[in-house]
């Protein structure tokens, strides 16, 4: 949907942005840092919570590190703010629009199982303020403004085409419906509902607002998706519904008990011959021990309470202990992002 | 769940100070982005002069009232950086 912000919110949203962008000069300075202050893989302790401490310790002093500290906490706790002040100085002009848009050929409809986990709740992910259902209108301020003028430009590479390129991944082109977990604000499902255009396609995400987001999307492009509230550690669906269960950078939202009930989940939703693709976050295997550092100091830091449980998991014996065979747990393309577990539900 | 600040990161987090500064230096960016915007503008619209014009420009009651609103709103947002963090982490 085509917008205009007005002068004060672009102005601050942009500010944020490029602030973000500019700590990077910072990380180059706190390794330098911390190799002089003698720590390097074979020094640095094998337990996390020991060599988070081994770093803290060691930049205790260093400016490089208080400042870019200083910059990562504002710009995670005022990111979501500035974007959800810009979004309400037009709301006026953008909300009937956005309502028209609830209207089609999408529905929105309760999932006949678990509403809301009790650990959607732990936290404001992301250290947005009141969380994924925080503002009425939260689905399209973490859709068009946070995703697309921070995220967006804040991330290696081009976020949204790796959404799609991941998709290469699976063997298969005739998927018939395909169920997503965690469709959020739609990004990935439109790239699904690119890459499989004959393909009915479920979605569904514990929030709301989110929800509306992506129904929007849906609508103003005339597609149908069918999309359920709630929960994929329970669906209530019917068994051996559809042929391919995927995501994009969820399970790292979620924890590790819930990766294993999603996964089982999964396969039972899948008829026999079906598939799942789940991308993440690079596994902490994938990494060594400074990576594994640099990946907890973004995950505390940017709210994300379950990143690292989620992170420590071996995504191949998760699925194969689901039932799922030719599991492939690895970096796409042969890097390290995303990574993506791929498993098939044998006929 | 694991969300445990280290000790520079608790110290950060208490930093209120730092935090205000930086909400300032996002208020002033605003500013600035509007004043080249307003350059912009009025010079597309034939206005010549304009720093003289401004220097030498004495508001009259509402011009004065606005801008004394404008302030108010200003020191809100600004010392909002004082208050607790608004994100909760249990």
């Amino acid at each position: 949907m085509e917008f205009q912000l007005k002068q004060r919110g672009r102005a601050s949203l942009h500010f944020l942005s490029d602030l973000a962008v500019s700590t990077s000069r910072f990380k180059s300075r706190i390794d330098a840092d911390i190799k002089a202050a003698g720590l390097d893989e074979a020094s640095l302790a094998d337990d996390l919570d020991e060599r988070l401490r081994q770093v803290d310790a060691a930049l205790a002093e260093s400016p490089a590190a208080a400042a870019l500290a200083a910059l990562t906490e504002y710009s995670g706790v005022n990111h979501g703010r500035v974007a959800a002040a810009a979004f309400d100085e037009v709301r006026g002009d953008l909300e009937p629009r956005l309502k028209a848009l609830m209207q089609g050929p999408t529905t929105i409809e309760p999932i006949p199982g678990e509403r809301r986990p009790s650990y959607a709740d732990a936290a404001w992910i992301h250290r947005t303020t009141g969380g994924w259902d925080g503002h009425e209108y939260q689905g399209f301020i973490h859709g068009e403004l946070i995703h697309r003028e921070y995220v967006a430009r804040n991330y290696p590479g081009d976020i949204f085409a790796q959404r799609r390129q991941i998709l290469s991944v699976l063997p298969r082109r005739d998927y018939q419906r395909i169920f997503e977990i965690g469709t959020s604000s739609g990004h990935y499902t439109l790239q699904i509902a690119a890459e499989f255009p004959q393909a009915e396609i479920w979605g569904c995400d514990p929030s709301l607002r989110m929800l509306e987001q992506a129904q929007r999307v849906a609508n103003e492009r005339g597609l149908r998706w069918r999309l359920f509230h709630g929960s994929a550690d329970d669906t209530g669906l019917e068994a051996g519904s559809v042929d391919l269960v995927t995501s994009y950078i969820v399970l790292h939202e979620i924890p590790r008990t819930a990766i294993h009930t999603q996964l089982r989940e999964a396969y039972r939703l899948l008829r026999p011959g079906g598939d799942i693709l789940f991308s993440d976050v690079t596994r902490y295997a994938a990494l060594n021990k400074a990576g594994v550092r640099w990946a907890e100091y973004n995950a505390v830091h940017g709210g994300e309470p379950f990143w690292r449980e989620s992170a420590s998991l071996d995504l191949a014996d998760a699925a194969r202990a689901a039932g799922f065979v030719n599991v492939r747990s690895e970096g796409f393309g042969g890097g390290i992002y995303p990574w993506f577990v791929y498993g098939h539900k044998a006929s | 769940m694991s969300i445990e600040l280290t000790p520079n990161d608790s110290a950060v987090r208490a930093d209120r100070a730092t935090q205000l500064a930086l909400t300032l230096a996002r208020e002033l960016w605003v500013v600035k982005d509007r004043l080249l915007v307003l350059e912009a503008v009025l010079a597309s619209e034939g206005f010549a002069a304009l720093g003289a014009r401004v220097d030498a420009f004495q508001p009259d009651t509402a011009t004065r009232a606005a801008i004394d609103a404008e302030r108010k709103r200003f020191i809100a947002e600004v010392t909002a950086a004082l208050d607790s963090p608004p994100d909760r982490q249990s």
